[in-house]
């Protein structure tokens, strides 16, 4: 596909914009299939290869924890600069995004609820260094127990009362930045576990 | 009902996290794609997709030496003499409104939140192959349509001057990072 040449633009000009349309260089790629039922829906074989990967997610997990707890390690061993606080912001940010995939919904939250106190802490050197530590450890706790039955329930009432701590904390050092405390408090557009 | 033959798209991945990168090529892979290039940052993923000119790009935000949206700001060149247009896929941990609204701002043309599904992602595809949005160019903008609703009575300051401009019916880009898919 993309080695043909680009389709000519039909540009249309008004005071203070251009509307530029370009014939669908893609639509080439588009078939129609018979009836509403695919016997080879693509989204069920993705599903499939997904799930067929998922014998790894436990030890993608652990090391995604592991590099959280190197990351925190650096910031009580050289405190918090912009290297090293990115980084942990980083670990965290993955651990969001990820540990969901790989069925790891409490870490996710967890490391959200760590995201946050990051992003909206005014400054970093004030924040209770056990509340950052807690969220560390309930990210390895969960990653390393989430095996036993009971632990499901467990991690998903740590990772709340994380949450309301992290929370209480920021809307309290946050009570004359209203920007951060619109962001605060907004609903976050992911669903939870 | 459509289907996309993905063996002739050409997927350029941009994401700092080894094993988000074999989710997403596992998922490609799955659906049919053959060329999907990898790069684990912004400035790899700008050289690759001047070398490869990639149909579509699926990038993560957050990634060292300069991030999705600056990667984002870098394709969307009107001026540049690489494809300016092809749609940009985010796909990201960033889930606040503000974050989508700065990554619609930026010219990105679908948004989607970890954590990523296979429909979520198939549908993302689905949506940019068959219903790309015409392009605006202003003096502080370069990028697909961000008006995706009609509102004829608007006199804001954001109103466009002069004529109509093409509007399509579709979801915002938040309400579709909001679904649950």
């Amino acid at each position: 596909m993309a080695k043909e040449k680009p389709s000519p633009l039909d540009i249309k000009s008004y005071p203070d914009h251009h509307v530029i349309t370009q014939p669908n260089p893609l639509r080439k790629v588009l078939r129609r299939v018979g009836g509403d039922a695919d016997p080879d829906d693509p989204v069920l074989r993705a599903e499939r290869a997904l799930a067929g990967l998922s014998g790894e997610f436990k030890t993608w997990m652990a090391v995604e924890a592991d590099r959280l707890t190197a990351a925190h390690a650096a910031i009580v061993r050289h405190g918090f600069n912009d290297k090293t606080c990115a980084e942990l912001f980083r670990a965290a940010h993955d651990i969001k995004g990820d540990a969901a995939t790989f069925g790891y919904p409490s870490a996710a939250a967890t490391a959200d609820s760590l995201c946050r106190i990051i992003e909206h802490a005014p400054d970093l050197d004030k924040v209770p260094p056990d509340l950052i530590t807690h969220h560390i450890q309930a990210v390895q706790a969960i990653v390393h127990d989430y095996t036993k039955l009971d632990s499901l329930t467990i991690a998903s009432e740590l990772c709340r009362r994380l949450r309301k701590v992290a929370d209480d904390y920021l809307l309290h050092v946050n009570r004359d930045r209203p920007e951060h405390l619109e962001a605060i408090m907004a609903p976050s557009i992911v669903p939870g576990d | 009902m459509y289907r996309i033959d993905f063996n002739k798209l050409r997927f350029l991945l941009c994401d700092d996290n080894p094993h988000m990168r074999r989710i997403l090529r596992t998922l490609l892979h799955s659906f049919g794609a053959r060329e999907a290039y990898e790069a684990e940052d912004g400035a790899t993923a700008l050289e690759m997709y001047t070398h490869y000119v990639p149909d579509i790009v699926i990038t993560d935000w957050s990634m060292p030496i300069f991030d999705g949206l600056e990667l984002t700001q870098m394709i969307r060149q009107p001026e540049s003499k690489g494809n300016p247009y092809a749609p940009i896929i985010m796909l990201t941990g960033h889930s606040e409104k503000r974050r989508v609204t700065v990554a619609r701002d930026a010219g990105v043309t679908e948004f989607l939140a970890k954590p990523i599904s296979a429909k979520g992602l198939y549908q993302r595809i689905l949506n940019v192959v068959a219903n790309p949005r015409p392009f605006i160019k202003t003096k502080t903008y370069f990028g697909p349509d961000r008006r995706r609703n009609t509102n004829a009575a608007y006199m804001g300051p954001e109103r466009r001057v002069g004529g109509l401009a093409e509007i399509l019916q579709q979801p915002s880009l938040l309400d579709k990072a909001r679904s649950p898919i």
